[in-house]
């Protein structure tokens, strides 16, 4: 085998290799960018149970990430699975008019402090006070046109799905 | 607050404030038109983002820019940019409008009666375009057997959530649940069922097939009548062989056919509730 031919069979490799692992990084980077504490201790009057906290950080964290992904690809596939109802019809056409405008957002560098209010008696509804703070980037046509820190409070609704704690209602306020 | 601050020292530290401003509203009810006004000269790009909305238009600068209500529907965060030669940004809050419903969730819809917390419901406020309304509210809780009243209770909303706990009523039969505020009604029904049989008593006789055994009516302690498809077992022992029917209630009562030809004791029980012992003379 020449070297040529070796090089060019190492370099074929190396392509393929990056690119089964992109979606694999891109997930992982996207998903431990997003930073979430969680406090149900206040939540009632309901009890919390471990598996349903652990469930909650799970699907919340997982939510954002999604949301995330939607608003800076303008796609709506991530939406599918961690929202569902106003939540899901509001981003859903955010992605809409996104891919209309030209527009798109990053939430880069994401923390949110999370606080149950809420636990439905029969467990069918829990409201949590997120206090997320990110780095907010708004492009038009790949050009940056905006860039801001914030610290926003979000009310939000979550509701369980089959499988999953679903975000039902997501609106920020500006104070809780 | 905080938004606004902290653009103005981005903008300003970089030296690109100046060329234009705007300014935005500090709130506006979800559903009502708003403006902006922006100071300068000149054509610029005007970029709406908020909750279902991004939009982008061409804007005068030094004109206000007038924000329709279709707009402004959903609540939560709105940001503003105007783009000439430079971007400049700034947030605002759009709040719910008044309640136009209520979401009212009512467990279980089945019910034993006489039980202790067994019914709970939770009501949220939503405006007309399905904001939780977080704004303190008084939501009114009512529970009716026909024309009677079995519970009533007032609750304020707390984050945008009222909720109620109460024991079921005394009667088998449909109770409606109702979570009003000022002319919102929310209706739900609740079905009240027998507790579990009290005094559950059998008689039974030898037929040519075997022994015919049934319930008594089967009421509930309170006297109401069991629930058809509750399922009561009877069990025959006759010498040292043992056998168990499970048969369900029909209108009242329960029956089964047990084979057999010597003398039985046949014993019933539903859940955990036993009842009388029969004993059955063996067949002539």
């Amino acid at each position: 085998m020449t070297l040529k031919r070796r090089f060019f069979l190492c370099s074929r490799s190396a392509l393929i290799l990056a690119l089964f692992l992109a979606p694999a990084l891109y997930s992982y980077s996207a998903d431990s960018a997003v930073k979430v504490q969680l406090n149900l201790k206040k939540a009632g009057p309901r009890e919390v149970e471990s598996l349903t906290e652990q469930g909650i950080l799970r699907d919340y964290r997982l939510a954002w990430t999604s949301m995330a992904q939607a608003l800076e690809f303008n796609t709506p596939d991530p939406l599918e699975g961690p929202f569902a109802g106003e939540a899901k019809q509001q981003l859903l056409q955010t992605v809409a008019q996104q891919q209309h405008s030209g527009l798109s957002q990053r939430y880069v560098n994401q923390n949110h402090r999370v606080e149950g209010v809420f636990y439905a008696p029969e467990g069918d509804v829990m409201e949590l006070h997120d206090t997320a703070e990110y780095q907010l980037q708004v492009s038009d046509g790949g050009r940056i046109i905006h860039d801001e820190n914030i610290v926003l409070h979000y009310v939000v609704l979550m509701t369980p799905g089959a499988d999953r704690w679903v975000i039902r209602h997501l609106q920020a306020v500006q104070q809780f | 607050m905080y938004r606004i601050i902290l653009i103005g020292v981005i903008f300003a530290a970089t030296g690109l404030a100046g060329a234009q401003d705007l300014r935005v509203p500090a709130s506006v009810t979800a559903g009502e038109d708003a403006t902006i006004s922006t100071t300068g000269s000149g054509r610029a790009t005007f970029y709406l983002l908020g909750p279902g909305v991004s939009s982008k238009s061409d804007v005068s600068l030094g004109e206000e820019i007038h924000l329709q209500a279709r707009e402004l529907r959903n609540a939560g965060d709105y940001v503003a940019i105007v783009c000439s030669s430079t971007c400049q940004g700034a947030g605002f809050y759009v709040t719910a409008a008044k309640p136009a419903s209520l979401t009212f969730l009512v467990h279980p819809s089945r019910v034993p009666v006489s039980q202790g917390d067994a019914v709970s419901g939770v009501a949220l406020p939503f405006d007309q375009f399905h904001n939780l309304v977080l704004t303190p509210v008084t939501v009114t809780f009512q529970m009716t057997a026909g024309n009677a009243s079995v519970f009533s209770r007032q609750v304020r909303t707390q984050d945008g959530a009222a909720w109620f706990r109460t024991s079921s009523g005394k009667s088998a039969g449909v109770v409606q649940v109702v979570a009003s505020l000022e002319d919102l009604t929310a209706r739900r029904a609740v079905q009240q069922v027998a507790s579990d049989p009290c005094n559950l008593r059998i008689k039974g006789q030898r037929t040519a097939a075997g022994i015919l055994v049934e319930t008594e009516p089967v009421h509930d302690c309170a006297g109401n009548v069991v629930s058809d498809g509750t399922i009561v077992s009877f069990t025959a022992t006759e010498g040292s062989s043992r056998s168990t029917v499970d048969a369900p209630i029909k209108k009242g009562v329960a029956r089964a056919q047990i084979e057999g030809k010597g003398e039985a004791s046949i014993s019933v029980a539903s859940g955990v509730v036993m009842g009388n012992e029969l004993r059955i003379g063996a067949k002539p």
